[in-house]
Formats: structure tokens, C-alpha cells, sequence
């Protein structure tokens, strides 16, 4: 018996029973269609995540200062403690080992103008370091350099999110912006950033894409705190040499600071690195409880297979005796009957690929949930309902070889 | 001798009593017979259809055809020698129903592993044989009985089998359609195939050359027939 044949002759029932065979499929569908779309979920997510934190830097450590009231801030200063510093930050960098480079940066929250738009950004103020630590660099036109912070110049870099607000389809490259009182010439643009849609330990949520950089030394003098008690720097990323000692460096780093500070609790360190794995650990879970609801449905589909192709085998015990009176051997009728299972296992999975990846797809645009589908993913959904056709359509197949000719050839 | 059967028994389970329906049956048929086996129902004809036919194996007893001993096969062989030694013809045709005619006839063809273009060309010239040249596309369901005996008909020869095993081929059909069935294994008969009936009506084993009676599981009767048998008449007009 030719493969050839057996195809022909599956696809022939598949075609001649579509409502059923639809009916069969459907456990399949559904089965990969949830495969897929819960794998892309998974997948988005740890996407969104490995963005959100290489934008922080994988090896680095964060110290930020903690947002105070008024009154917190009074009774903090009251106790000595100025707040995180620039003489914080070459502290770091020159006392604790491993330390490859320190970036302090000052933040604050002003409105930007072009023409008659504005846009509420945080305006932060940069050293060269933070561009070695952080690898930022402009969509359009240049990034902060270090001629641009020792001559104090005036000039900025835009988020996208900043150029869509203010310039919108203009070239914003060249054009003077003000903010407060201060005219600053625009000389690049980010490119659109993973958002801070939740907080990381202990950074608030924010959007990037809101951020206008500026020289750190042309901030100092330009700019002023409305707060006279703002600290000097908000933040200082510490670029660490290797990720293996991130925990014990973050330790020294904060017995270094409290000493600094009066152990005035104003200031908090985050590691990225340490949150990303907790959180892949925490996602490894949930995806395996996810894996395992799809899987589970996939079984169930195979059992639907199953349960049809017992009756089919049933309904054609009269065709099974022809075919084994002419000479067909026990093997032909097996895989005629295993082949029509996978036929509908494998048409199920292709409408389930088709289902799962417009499901993963239209979540990604109608929810705020980011879905990424891997090929891998959509070969093993694949992969998983050949394997249901041929090990839930084996035991019918196997009913079907064994029937006695004679007995099968004469059922009415 | 193209079929030696000796000391043949076959005994049924009917519950959990072993029921015999075949006592020890001693048969020879040679190339190119026409043999009836005639008997009333539970006369055991069945069931040594079943066993000539390689679909059931004996009890004890020999069973050798070619010299093979079939009762020693095992279940792919017997397939083998279903699918190129044994031409069925039953009486309720047994074409499966959602193919063409051509299809149905090259089905043993294909299990026995011929070549697509040859299945065609011999299916073609089966179905020519039988007078079906302009019906080759049809299913069963658009044919009249007689023609879709001779579609069974056309199967069984499509392989070159041994014997030709014809079970009630009229059963199905009426008299006339009948008659024309019976003349086309007369025809066939007369090309060399040797054909075994299987039949209870009397007018159609009178076509056949040798008439074996079955009575009670044995053979009770083995005579060539006279020369008024029908076919003889057909022969010498």
C-alpha cells in the first residue's frame, strides 16, 4: 500500500465528513492554539522584561534617592545628611573594589517648549560616564558627549516621546526648546524605549521616552531646584566588573552610604540583574502552570480523535473486510487508519497555528500585554498534535488491523 | 493438482460448545476446473469457502494449494495469497462505495505493490474484459446490479489469481442479469481460469463442470456433470 494512497485516501474522508471532522479537530485547535498564544505570552513578557532592565544596564547597581515629603526632607537635613551627592559617587568609585566607572545624574521635573506646545519631561543632567555605562545613543543626530560637558554647552537630546508631543512630524534636530528660562538647542533623539509600566524594586514606574538629557554641568548652572532641599544628584548607576559579585558590591556600597549619610534612610539600591532573575523564576513557573493548562488540552483533543475514530472503525468493519479479502495485510489497514488520524491532528493543528498566532497577535494590539511568537514555539505545537494523531489514533487502527476478515466482511 | 485438501476440519466455539462444521473433507481440484460446491445452509460450504479462500485457517488437516501449505502461513502471507492467488466475487459485490470502478479494481493491485501507470493500464483492460470500458469512472452507487458484479468481477481477475472463488455471484441479482453473469465466467472458464462456485441453486451449478455436494460438514456427493449441463449446451450451439 502506497503513503501516497493512504493521504488520498484521508484527505477524501476528511473532506467527506467536514462538519465532523471539523467537530473532531476542534480539541486540537484549541489545544494549539492556546500552545502558542500562552508560549508568545510568556515569551512577550520576558522580552519586556530583558528590555526594561538592559535599559537600567545588567551589571550595574543603581543607588537613587528616596522620594521624600517636605517634612521627611527637613528632618533628614536636620541630621546631617545632604542627600546623594557627587562626592557620594567618586566615594564609590574610589573606594569600592570592583567598581569600573560610577555615572551620577540629577533630575528634574520641568515643562519643555517649542513653538506653542509644551510637554511635561524629566530633564536630566549627564556626565560623559553616563554614556559609557549605559551605551545610550541618539536615533537622529548625536547623543550628550564629553565636549558638550566640558563647555557647558546648551544643548539637549529629546525622548520620543518629547518629539511626538512637541515637534510632531517637523525635524526637531537644530530647533531651540525652552526650558524654564533657558534655551537649549536639540541635537538628537532617542529611539521609543521599553516603559516602566510597573515599578522595579524599589525605581518608581515612569516613562522614558518623557526624559530630555542635558550636560550635567550645564544643569548645574542653568537650572534650579524648586525644592531648596533637593539633593544634588537623584541618581547614581555604578557599572560593576562582572555580575558575580553584584550582591556583596551593593552591600559595601550601602555601609559606604549610611556612613556618608548619617544611616539616614534616603537613599535606595537596586540591583537589576538580581530582579531579572527573580523574576525569570517567578515567570518560569507561571509558564509551566500555562504549558500545562495547553497540554492538557491538547489531550483532550487527542481523546476526541480517539473517541471518532473508534466509531469510524466501527462504521467501516465492512470496509476493513473488502480490503482484507483483496489482500491487504494487517499493517496496510493500520497505517490507513493511523494516517487519517494524523490527517486530522495535523489539518487541527494547522487551523490551531493560524488561530494561535492571530490570538497572540491581536493581544498584542488590543491589550497592553506584549506577545512574541518563537518559531520553536509553533514546531513544537505542531510537533505535539502529530504526535496526539498517531498515539491516540493508534489503539482504534490497532482494532481496526485486528478485526477478522471474515467476520468484518460480512457486518451489515 | 492446483488444491490438495486433506482430512480437513474446521470446529466453531458457539459459546462453550465446539461446534464441528467441517468432519474431514477430502478434496483435489486441478488447473482450469469449474467446480460447484452445492449444500444446504450449515452444510459447512461457507466455511470451506472461507478456508479455500485463505481467510480462515482449519482446525486440523491439510490445505495445500500450489503445494504451499496454507494451514502453516501466518497472517501476512495468507494476505499474499488472498491478494494473488484468490479472485473473490461475492454475492453482495462488496465494491467499497466512495470510489470510481477503476478505483475498486486497482486496489489489489496496490497492495500488491504495482506501479500506479501498470495499476491503470491492467485495471483498463480488467474492466474491458468485462464489457465496463464506458463505466470506468463510475461509483457503484451509479450501476445497476449486473454491472456491479462484473466490477467484482473485473477485481478478482485484475490480479491473474489461481482460482476464481464465486460466492452466490447471482444471489443478488435477477435471473436474466444472472444468467449474463454465469455466461461471463463461462467465457472466462474458457480462458484458462478455473473457477470454484459456491451456490444452492441448482441451475447455477449445472453451469459448472464438477458438482460437489456438502451435507453435515463432509462431502457427500463428487460427480462430474452431464453433458446437458448448461455450459456444455452453450459450447456446441
Amino acid at each position: 500500500m502506497e503513503f501516497e494512497e493512504n493521504i488520498k485516501v484521508a484527505i477524501r474522508g476528511l473532506i467527506d465528513h467536514k462538519f465532523r471532522s471539523f467537530l473532531t479537530m476542534l480539541g486540537i485547535i484549541f489545544g494549539v492554539a492556546s500552545v502558542i498564544a500562552m508560549l508568545s505570552i510568556g515569551e512577550g513578557a520576558k522580552r519586556q522584561a530583558i528590555a526594561k532592565y538592559q535599559d537600567l544596564g545588567v551589571n550595574n547597581i543603581i543607588v537613587r534617592d528616596k522620594e521624600l515629603s517636605n517634612e521627611e526632607l527637613e528632618e533628614v537635613r536636620a541630621k546631617f545628611s545632604l542627600g546623594l551627592s557627587i562626592n557620594d559617587a567618586n566615594v564609590i568609585k574610589e573606594i569600592v573594589p570592583g567598581v569600573v566607572d560610577v555615572a551620577p545624574q540629577a533630575e528634574k521635573d520641568s515643562e519643555i517648549k517649542f513653538a506653542d506646545k509644551s510637554s511635561k519631561s524629566t530633564i536630566i543632567g549627564i556626565t560623559p560616564s553616563f554614556i559609557e555605562i549605559l551605551n545610550y545613543e541618539a536615533e537622529k543626530g548625536t547623543f550628550i558627549n564629553e565636549d558638550h560637558c566640558t563647555r557647558n554647552l546648551k544643548v539637549c537630546v529629546l525622548g520620543a516621546g518629547v518629539v511626538k508631543t512637541l515637534f510632531q512630524n517637523q525635524d526637531p534636530l537644530g530647533k531651540m526648546v525652552k526650558i524654564d528660562d533657558q534655551w537649549l538647542e536639540v541635537i538628537g533623539v532617542m529611539k521609543t524605549k521599553a516603559l516602566f509600566t510597573e515599578t522595579v524594586g524599589e525605581l518608581a514606574s515612569r516613562d522614558l521616552n518623557n526624559d530630555v538629557y542635558v550636560p550635567l554641568s550645564t544643569f548645574n548652572k542653568r537650572f534650579e531646584f524648586e525644592n531648596k532641599l533637593s539633593s544634588e544628584i537623584k541618581q547614581i548607576t555604578v557599572k560593576v566588573k562582572g555580575s558575580e559579585h553584584l550582591i556583596e558590591t551593593a552591600g559595601l556600597i550601602r555601609g559606604i552610604l549610611n556612613r556618608h549619610h548619617y544611616n539616614n534612610d534616603d537613599f535606595s539600591i537596586v540591583i537589576p540583574y538580581e530582579l531579572l532573575k527573580q523574576e525569570e523564576k517567578e515567570r518560569r513557573i507561571y509558564n509551566i502552570l500555562l504549558g500545562a493548562i495547553a497540554a492538557i488540552s491538547l489531550i483532550v483533543g487527542g481523546i476526541g480523535i480517539m473517541n471518532i475514530m473508534l466509531a469510524t472503525v466501527i462504521e467501516r468493519t465492512r470496509e476493513i473486510g473488502i480490503r482484507r479479502a483483496i489482500g491487504a495485510r494487517k499493517t496496510d489497514i493500520l497505517s490507513q487508519f493511523i494516517t487519517e488520524a494524523v490527517a486530522i491532528s495535523i489539518t487541527g493543528g494547522l487551523i490551531g497555528i493560524f488561530l494561535g498566532v492571530s490570538l497572540s497577535l491581536g493581544i498584542s494590539l488590543l491589550t497592553d500585554v506584549s506577545t512574541f511568537i518563537r518559531v520553536y514555539s509553533v514546531i513544537i505545537a505542531f510537533g505535539f498534535s502529530v504526535i496526539v494523531g498517531i498515539s491516540f489514533g493508534y489503539l482504534p487502527a490497532k482494532n481496526a488491523a485486528n478485526l477478522k476478515p471474515i467476520e468484518s466482511i460480512r457486518y451489515e | 493438482m492446483l488444491i490438495e485438501i486433506k482430512n480437513l476440519k474446521k470446529d466453531y466455539l458457539m459459546g462453550e460448545i465446539m461446534v464441528p462444521a467441517l468432519k474431514g473433507v477430502d478434496l483435489k481440484i486441478g488447473k482450469n476446473e469449474y467446480v460447484a460446491i452445492m449444500g444446504p445452509s450449515g452444510s459447512g460450504k461457507s466455511t470451506l469457502m472461507n478456508i479455500l479462500g485463505c481467510l480462515d485457517t482449519p482446525t486440523s488437516g491439510q490445505y495445500l494449494f500450489n503445494k504451499i501449505d496454507v494451514s502453516e502461513l501466518n497472517d501476512n502471507e495468507l494476505s499474499a495469497m488472498r491478494n494473488r492467488e484468490i479472485g473473490f466475487v461475492f454475492q453482495s459485490f462488496n465494491l467499497l462505495p466512495r470510489m470510481s470502478s477503476l478505483h475498486n479494481v486497482e486496489l489489489p493491485l496496490m497492495y500488491a505493490g504495482v506501479h500506479k501507470l501498470e495499476r491503470k493500464e491492467r485495471s483498463v483492460k480488467a474492466l474491458e474484459r468485462v464489457g465496463l470500458a464506458d463505466r470506468m469512472m463510475h461509483k457503484p452507487s451509479e450501476l445497476s446490479g449486473g454491472q456491479r458484479q462484473r466490477v467484482a468481477v473485473a477485481r478478482a481477475l485484475v490480479t491473474n489469481p489461481g482460482i476464481l472463488l464465486a460466492d452466490e455471484p447471482t444471489g443478488a441479482l435477477d435471473s436474466k442479469t444472472g444468467i449474463e453473469i454465469m455466461q461471463l465466467f463461462d467465457e472466462l472458464h474458457r480462458e484458462g481460469n478455473t473457477i470454484i462456485l459456491i451456490t444452492h441453486e441448482k441451475d447455477i451449478a449445472e453451469f459448472a463442470h464438477r458438482t460437489i455436494h456438502l451435507k453435515d460438514g463432509m462431502i457427500f456427493t463428487d460427480e462430474l456433470n452431464n453433458k446437458n449441463s448448461k455450459s456444455k449446451k452453450k459450447q456446441i450451439p
